[in-house]
């Protein structure tokens, strides 16, 4: 009897490892092959999201309110510099509308409907982060509703942080370039050099130690300076072009030795995120 | 009497308040959490689901549907927070179980139940390590996922574990 118990419980632990690695292979597989999760995945993570909101927003807001309370402490400081910022942002701004408008009146001329630079900007906010260590994903509260899909880039402040994973209706969850799985940070970049030159490239990784994206594999003899701007450039897929990653901060030999590593600063805190943006591409 | 208690509305109510406040205080926290070299994750829900356990144990008329209720939460944790289904799913009613078969061994009690947790914990991440690396989720080291998140991981929890445990009680008697 004893013998049989133990021989029962051994084949009920392979039987749940066994189901356990067939759920996440065919889980891990759906994510990446398809553009939308189940539609019973879908409709359970639609409910949970909107509960969630219950405990997420009290929580949120809560947070919010002590940070506005130890932010008031130095605003005085930072108004007299921001106060320098805005006269000069104004400028740039006007400038800033005159090329768009221009821009439109000749791709209108030139019959041109959206090119690569063109997306409208869907903000959204955090609700809640994934308490994984391993997957530095949140999740936002806008979802194929609002036009979300799979695959979009998210951004917070001035730069890149991630992009969408999986979209529900009114939820979706973005995965952060600090997420070291296989395809979280591939995003096509391109550099222009002091000498006006344009290197193009995909990012390829993220180092946790230094806080830098890695972007591997270039080969150009252009030379790269530290503080050049990093964007998106646009290629292969939904992501616009023009979304800025982050400058330059060293250029080295890559593992080989035959092509050029670079390590790049990113723009934003990507461990501080509260409201972000989703680029949907008109295209 | 489990059906006649308020526990029946009561403890699942409690556990997804408990697996929604895991995700806030990830997202609220997150620059102090999850800033390198430490990640520490939050199991609240593990908590709730232990508590549970010894707390049932502390009168033994009392039979709650842990195993079924961890197996839920793991399922909405997966689907909902990871995307990926089946890690949590079966590693919540995995606790629930070495729990009941440690506190029948060793009397729950706050000191006793700190180390039953430590291992529930320890339990929690390895496996869950080891889950996401056989799916390539992560590229880590072991000796990395022992100094970087298990060890943050386990000080953050049992330190969760000393502040709550009394709370916790209160709570469940005030259900039963």
């Amino acid at each position: 009897m004893q013998k049989f118990s133990l021989n029962r419980r051994l084949v009920i632990i392979i039987v749940c490892v066994i189901v356990s690695f067939a759920l996440m292979t065919v889980s891990v597989t759906m994510r990446n092959k398809k553009s939308t999760p189940p539609l019973i995945q879908q409709f359970g993570n639609d409910i949970v999201g909107l509960v969630d909101r219950v405990v997420a927003i009290p929580t949120n807001g809560l947070s919010g309110s002590v940070s506005s309370v130890s932010e008031l402490l130095n605003t005085y400081q930072e108004n007299q510099q921001l106060k320098k910022q805005v006269s000069e942002l104004a400028q740039t701004k006007v400038r800033d509308q005159t090329l768009a408008k221009e821009n439109k009146q000749l791709k209108k001329e030139m019959q041109l409907n959206a090119s690569l630079t063109d997306y409208t900007a869907v903000s959204a906010a955090v609700i809640t982060r994934t308490p994984s260590s391993w997957q530095s994903q949140v999740v936002i509260n806008k979802g194929a509703a609002a036009g979300v899909k799979k695959n979009m880039p998210v951004m917070s402040g001035s730069g890149l942080i991630g992009r969408v994973a999986e979209v529900n209706k009114t939820n979706s969850k973005v995965e952060l370039i600090t997420d070291n799985n296989d395809s979280s940070n591939r995003f096509a970049v391109q550099i222009t050099t002091k000498s006006g030159k344009t290197v193009n490239g995909v990012l390829s990784g993220y180092k946790a130690t230094t806080g830098q994206i890695t972007m591997d594999n270039i080969t150009t003899k252009a030379k790269l300076a530290k503080g050049d701007k990093v964007v998106t450039s646009g290629l292969g897929g939904v992501t616009p072009k023009g979304l800025y990653v982050g400058t330059v901060a060293k250029a080295t030999g890559s593992d080989y030795g035959l092509a050029t590593k670079l390590y790049i600063t990113p723009a934003t805190d990507l461990s501080a995120l509260n409201i972000v943006t989703v680029a949907v591409s008109k295209q | 009497m489990y059906r006649l208690s308020k526990l029946r509305f009561g403890f699942p109510v409690f556990l997804f308040l408990a697996l929604f406040l895991d995700g806030s205080i990830s997202q609220v926290f997150s620059v102090q959490m999850f800033r390198y070299p430490t990640a520490m994750v939050s199991h609240l829900v593990v908590l709730w689901l232990v508590c549970g356990v010894l707390f049932e144990a502390d009168d033994g008329t009392f039979d709650m549907p842990l195993g079924r209720w961890a197996a839920v939460a793991g399922a909405v944790f997966d689907l909902y927070y990871t995307g990926i289904f089946g890690i949590a799913v079966f590693i919540f009613p995995l606790v629930v179980y070495l729990t009941r078969r440690l506190a029948s061994w060793i009397r729950p009690n706050f000191l006793s139940g700190l180390l039953i947790y430590f291992i529930d914990i320890t339990v929690v991440e390895g496996l869950g390590y080891l889950a996401s690396r056989a799916m390539r989720l992560n590229t880590g080291a072991g000796s990395a996922f022992l100094v970087n998140t298990l060890g943050p991981t386990l000080a953050f929890n049992l330190a969760m574990f000393v502040i709550l445990y009394f709370p916790i009680r209160w709570v469940y008697n005030w259900l039963k």
